[in-house]
């Protein structure tokens, strides 16, 4: 058995939960993890004041249940270990990552993901803006690891992602790779208007077809299977996306953007028959 | 020659002498069975003995559209020579103008848990000439190479093993057909995972000795002891009488035990296939650190 915190009420002002990493509550026993202290607005409150604490130090699993909307930083900086999460969270989930798996059983709000290095994020529902992002004047977004979104996504997906992968079960928001450096943003449900502007090297990929067609963007070729895509697309599967093979097999258009960039970007679009 | 009998065959009291090898193991696919196979047969070709050769390779087996890593039909096989160096070098020849160049192929690494790895796509994506891309899949980085018809996958490196070369069967027969045969059945009860047989069909017709009588350049010579045709003339021949032919079958492991195994298999359906001589080369123990007598292969598989 793993620790497990359930909220009690809802709390009284934003909570940054980012101390609640799996790898820090089980190097501590039941009633050090209930002492941990939370900055909760102004004040400070403890772990054991906002949560009931149950269950015991026996492996790297955490597990965080309720209404957990005005918590930001959920499994924040997590290097390690396993982090469940029932119920919708706030900004910030899994932000800067860098190993472990962080699964939400809910939708997230803004940042998830942003600036992460490493491990695994899935979010059963929503995420919000900037998912997998960099925050507001800093450069590079993500530079590793994987987010996989059963629902749909906000603006600006991937924005200023250097490497890793964004996956997207759902429709993407506008803007999704803004001023992307490289890395993967998948959006199975299409993508929304602007994509890749700034992009480098960066892959946008839309499972549905894009109008109109991308801007800054030069038609290449279609009907063209992309073998890396394919791999990828088997990855996102077994992550947990719902992933058709007729999809896997399927054949797809390249544009190649951005072109007042580097050029060496590509949006990959779903031919339209196999859209069907 | 003396040792037991199976079945028809007298299998002689001595044993193969295997040395040890590096080995990476390739699995190629494609669109279809047919191109795997296409590249897989040219990935092999001429490496059938590190003297003349710089590398042994043959075909593992095939993959089901199931077992690889991106659901299309594949082949594996394994490469072998005698230093992580000199694979490198076989890897990227062989890969760059036999896989690279085959329509709709892709080549991942076939052994991820090898105690080194040499580079494969992280050297063959300089022949996309700046155009290259790498995505990092599951932790793993291939590179995509633009070419004619789309773009070719590979895998930026691929593991290096530890293996076994050099292990050896010695079928004999009255005549040819018969020696040939059973050599021919014992490659085919032979052939699986973890092993190689890099001579045509499995078969050797010209097995050598090391040096030669009448020269000290020469790295390798006929086996004189063998010829069939020499056995009235030379004093030390070793073709038994009643033999008319002889076939030697050459195998590279991935491990001592795979090569054991698959001796084992060879050597009973060789005899069960007619051979009558079933024995084994080896150099006085002196050469390789792998012995394998035939003693021990005497339960059938």
């Amino acid at each position: 058995m793993s620790i497990a915190l359930t909220l009690r009420d809802a709390p009284p002002a934003r909570i940054d939960a980012s101390p609640l990493t799996p790898e820090r509550c089980n190097a501590l026993n039941s009633m050090r993890v209930a002492q941990l202290p939370l900055r909760c607005g102004r004040t400070t409150l403890t772990v054991g004041e906002l949560f009931r604490v149950d269950g015991y130090v026996g492996d790297t699993t955490l597990t965080l249940a309720g209404d957990l909307r005005l918590l930001d930083g959920i499994g924040a900086g997590m290097t390690g270990g396993r982090l469940t999460v029932s119920g919708d969270c706030g900004d910030r989930v899994g932000a800067g990552m860098r190993g472990g798996e962080l699964t939400v059983k809910g939708g997230v709000g803004a940042y998830a993901g942003c600036e992460m290095a490493g491990g695994v994020l899935r979010i059963g529902g929503d995420a919000g803006a900037r998912l997998g992002g960099a925050y507001p004047g800093a450069r590079a977004g993500m530079t590793g690891g994987e987010i996989v979104v059963s629902g749909h996504a906000g603006e600006e997906a991937g924005a200023g992602m250097r490497r890793g992968l964004v996956a997207v079960g759902g429709r993407a928001g506008d803007g999704a790779g803004l001023r992307m450096l490289a890395g993967t943003v998948i959006a199975l449900g299409g993508l929304g208007d602007g994509a890749g502007q700034g992009n480098k090297r960066g892959s946008l990929v839309s499972g549905a077809p894009l109008t109109p067609p991308p801007e800054r963007y030069a038609f290449a070729v279609d009907r063209y299977r992309p073998p890396a895509l394919g791999l990828q697309l088997r990855r996102i599967r077994a992550l947990g996306l719902t992933v058709g093979d007729a999809l896997i097999a399927g054949t797809w258009a390249r544009w190649s953007g951005d072109l007042t960039e580097l050029r060496r970007g590509e949006i990959l679009i779903v031919d339209e028959e196999e859209s069907q | 020659m003396s040792g037991y009998a199976l079945g028809g065959a007298d299998v002689a009291d001595t044993f193969a002498e295997a040395f040890p090898m590096r080995f990476a193991r390739l699995v190629i696919t494609a669109a279809t069975g047919g191109w795997a196979l296409e590249a897989a047969r040219s990935a092999t070709g001429f490496a059938t003995s590190v003297i003349g050769c710089k590398c042994e390779a043959a075909i593992e087996r095939t993959l089901p559209a199931g077992e690889t890593p991106d659901g299309r039909p594949g082949i594996a096989v394994l490469l072998f020579a005698m230093d992580s160096d000199g694979l490198s070098h076989r890897v990227l020849d062989r890969v760059g103008q036999s896989v690279m160049t085959c329509p709709t192929t892709a080549c991942f690494d076939g052994w991820p848990d090898g105690d080194k790895t040499v580079a494969m796509g992280k050297s063959l994506r300089y022949f996309a000439d700046g155009f290259q891309a790498s995505k990092v899949i599951a932790g793993e980085r291939f590179w995509r190479i633009p070419v004619l018809s789309g773009e070719f996958l590979v895998a930026d490196t691929v593991g290096v093993g530890r293996g076994v070369g050099g292990g050896n069967l010695i079928v004999a027969a009255r005549d040819e057909p018969a020696a040939l045969a059973a050599a021919q059945a014992a490659v085919d009860a032979m052939r699986g995972e973890g092993i190689a047989l890099p001579f045509p069909g499995g078969i050797v017709r010209s097995g050598s000795k090391v040096g030669a009588l009448t020269s000290k350049s020469l790295p390798a010579t006929t086996n004189h002891q063998l010829a069939p045709t020499l056995r009235a003339i030379v004093p030390d021949s070793l073709v038994a009488d009643g033999i008319g032919a002889v076939f030697e079958i050459v195998i590279d492991g991935v491990s001592e035990a795979a090569v054991r195994e698959c001796m084992r298999r060879g050597l009973h359906a060789a005899a069960a296939a007619g051979a009558s001589h079933l024995t084994a080369a080896n150099f006085g123990g002196k050469l390789g650190e792998f012995h394998f007598p035939l003693t021990d292969l005497r339960d059938p598989p």
